[in-house]
């Protein structure tokens, strides 16, 4: 979807990508530049690549995997975790991490379907409207106050979901959604895919220009890497983290808005842990915990990863809840020493 | 719903032929002195449990009326999609029992998936196992609302859903088949008899209700006010509080009734973890077996222990043992024949009398 080198110029060993010139000196260094590039290639979509392994395997193993019914349900319930986990490469990338996520999520789905009431664009625009202006709220407190971004979203995290058990009467209400429009918007859609996955695919695009060729991106990727240093340069840190929480919440409110349209209804059992596969996705995706490195090609492969490791689990059938848990864990685990041993592969050449 | 034996004995004659149909075995006949005098007989004719209709005048479903075709179960594959992690009595003999049950009859191609309580991955489970070719799907709903895309691809290929313990609000016989769970009013009205029947009709008495704002505490609550209202109005409830179904908070909010309250001579705990809660606060409070009556629902092995050991008065089962009946149920549903729409699954009760006898059925 997006150029690697792009990626790999702002990367974690801060090199430009290695090119591997008609003018090597040998045939030696030709191999070993090759090998670096490889390297590079495998650090940077070790997830894609553990995502395709596992396709070819689930393909062979089980008859029911790669079927356009199977294949359409996979990508149809990872597009709302899409939606927030794209939201927070940039927050992670910027070097910060937002827990409230999960919460804002469910808050949009109740209120989206409260909205739903007065018709389409009330759906829409009050859980975006709210839960962008606690992504606002959030941004300001870390950019402008030099509050940990931990606390201040974990601070969100309980804040926001006691705003919801309000709006719901203590979760015993659920808002239906009463508007047709607005559940087609979840429910419907071209060539059998519902319209949940082509925004999805459409604002990862959009992540992906925003983040890789327009001055904000390279001010988040900044801030990330050294936020003194970009402060030094003249970098708007504070405006950047800003920015990047709003959009997080924002996301996060329409992920919930897309998934209530789905259901029919504002479920407020929601998004329990919500932020922890998100930023799980992320992580995999091959984005840096400590900032400055990542992108948003590796966040989708690593929430199709999630969705892929899951189905698997489910094709399989009898496991207990306790295996499914160890051999997800596992998994994830997998993935990431993978990619540390890659990385450290292409240090040593 | 509310009276469920009740009931049966008002439904017209019509009714009581379609029921009968529907029903080849016990049903309504079959009372609770019948479930407590079979403890002697062997478990597996224990795992056998009584059914019978509610709702209105005994409706019911055929397949023609639900437009599905038949096919062989054995050869099929069939969803069973759970809940909860399988870390508590009730989810391990839920899952158990539908698993077993589909080995007993050779169903080969069983899927079960578990939603770790998270309710886009349930969705997700089931419309995976969905596109996996089954032709059956039982569902533990974690949620009532929010399964329209699970109803509409199921609708879209007229794939019988029957829920078990939990209800999806939508139309039986149409949007799902049907629904087995237990008559959890029914189960508050029978706590009430054994605490009424231990207190001797006066006293107070203290309730810990389960979590708020979902109808297993709002069901179990009205049904034993209502029950002490109409049959004991000696006995005054004089504390409610929730312990949310957990052990720790029973045991918590315990403690402070018997700081608060020293009068109390009966706790209502409306599921088995509470009750055990409570009996260690009590322990700690220096209290002796039998000085505070307590009534519980559920049944799991450690509550029926309990009241061997004499801390609890009588247990009200809510049985999870789905299997039997939501494959009985498919099958005759598959054979053309009328099913209800709504089963109710028969719950035993524990006291004194049959506890040790009993205690290999409590799961």
């Amino acid at each position: 979807m997006t150029d690697p080198t792009a990626i790999t110029t702002d990367g974690a060993t801060g090199r430009p990508a290695p090119s591997a010139g008609p003018s090597s000196p040998s045939a030696d260094a030709g191999a070993a530049a090759r090998r670096e590039r490889l390297g590079h290639l495998l650090q940077h979509h070790g997830a894609s690549l553990v995502l395709l392994g596992l396709a070819v395997f689930g393909t062979v193993a089980f008859d029911a995997f790669a079927t356009g019914a199977n294949l359409r349900a996979i990508v149809v319930s990872s597009s709302f975790l899409a939606i927030v986990a794209l939201g927070m490469t940039f927050v992670i990338i910027s070097g910060g991490i937002d827990l409230s996520v999960g919460s804002l999520f469910v808050l949009g789905g109740v209120l989206a379907a409260y909205g739903s009431r007065a018709g389409l664009l009330a759906a829409l625009a009050l859980p975006l409207a709210v839960c962008g202006a606690i992504g606002l709220l959030q941004g300001v407190l870390i950019g402008r106050l030099g509050m940990a971004p931990f606390i201040v979203t974990l601070a969100g995290l309980l804040g926001v979901r006691g705003l919801m058990l309000a709006v719901s009467d203590e979760g015993a209400t659920t808002y239906l959604v009463e508007d047709r429009a607005f559940a087609s918007l979840g429910q419907d859609g071209p060539f059998g895919v519902t319209w949940p996955v082509w925004i999805t695919v459409a604002l990862a695009a959009a992540g992906v220009v925003l983040l890789q060729r327009t001055g904000f991106g390279q001010n988040v990727y900044a801030v990330g890497g050294n936020e003194e240093a970009a402060s030094l340069m003249g970098v708007p840190v504070v405006r950047t983290k800003i920015l990047v929480y709003l959009l997080s919440g924002l996301l996060a409110g329409l992920a919930g808005a897309l998934n209530a349209a789905r259901l029919s209804s504002g479920v407020t059992i929601l998004g329990i842990g919500l932020e922890l596969d998100a930023i799980a996705a992320v992580v995999i995706g091959g984005t840096l915990l400590t900032g400055g490195v990542g992108g948003v090609t590796g966040t989708m492969a690593g929430v199709l990863l999630l969705g892929v490791i899951q189905n698997l689990i489910n094709q399989v059938g009898n496991l207990t809840s306790a295996v499914q848990q160890v051999v997800s864990g596992a998994f994830l685990v997998l993935v990431v020493v993978a990619q540390r041993v890659l990385s450290r592969t292409q240090r040593l050449t | 719903m509310s009276k469920q034996s009740g009931r049966c004995r008002h439904l017209p004659l019509a009714a009581v032929t379609a029921v009968a149909l529907a029903l080849a075995a016990s049903g309504c006949a079959k009372t609770e002195d019948d479930a407590s005098s079979q403890s002697g007989a062997d478990a597996q004719a224990q795992q056998q449990v009584a059914q019978s209709p509610a709702g209105g005048a005994g409706a019911t479903c055929t397949l023609r009326q639900f437009g599905g075709q038949k096919f062989d179960l054995k050869s099929a594959v069939v969803g069973f999609s759970q809940s909860e992690k399988e870390a508590n009595p009730f989810r391990i003999a839920e899952t158990k029992s539908i698993k077993d049950e589909a080995a007993k009859l050779g169903i080969t191609k069983l899927r079960v998936t578990n939603a770790q309580s998270q309710f886009s991955k349930q969705i997700a489970d089931v419309q995976q196992l969905i596109a996996q070719g089954a032709r059956l799907l039982v569902i533990a709903p974690l949620n009532s609302d929010g399964w329209e895309p699970v109803l509409r691809q199921a609708a879209a290929k007229k794939i019988p859903i029957i829920t078990v313990d939990r209800k999806i609000n939508a139309r039986p016989c149409g949007d799902y088949l049907t629904f087995i769970g237990s008559d959890f009013y029914q189960q508050g009205r029978r706590a009430a008899d054994q605490m009424i029947k231990a207190l001797g009709g006066k006293g107070k008495v203290a309730i810990l209700l389960g979590a708020p704002g979902n109808n297993v505490t709002t069901d179990r609550t009205n049904g034993f006010k209502d029950r002490i209202k109409e049959k004991a109005p000696g006995i005054q409830i004089s504390f409610e509080q929730t312990a949310e179904f957990t052990r720790e908070k029973g045991q918590q909010v315990t403690e402070q009734l018997v700081q608060s309250n020293p009068d109390i001579d009966g706790i209502y705990a409306e599921n088995d973890e509470m009750a055990l809660g409570a009996v260690t606060a009590l322990k700690g409070a220096g209290k002796q077996p039998g000085d505070i009556k307590i009534v519980s629902i559920d049944g799991t092995r450690g509550a029926v222990r309990a009241i061997v050991d004499g801390w609890l008065q009588a247990v009200i089962e809510s049985n999870p043992r789905f299997g039997p009946l939501a494959f009985s149920t498919a099958q005759k549903f598959l054979e053309g024949h009328p099913i209800p729409e709504k089963v109710v699954i028969q719950d035993r009760e524990y006291t004194k009398e049959n506890a040790e006898d009993s205690l290999g059925l409590a799961y």
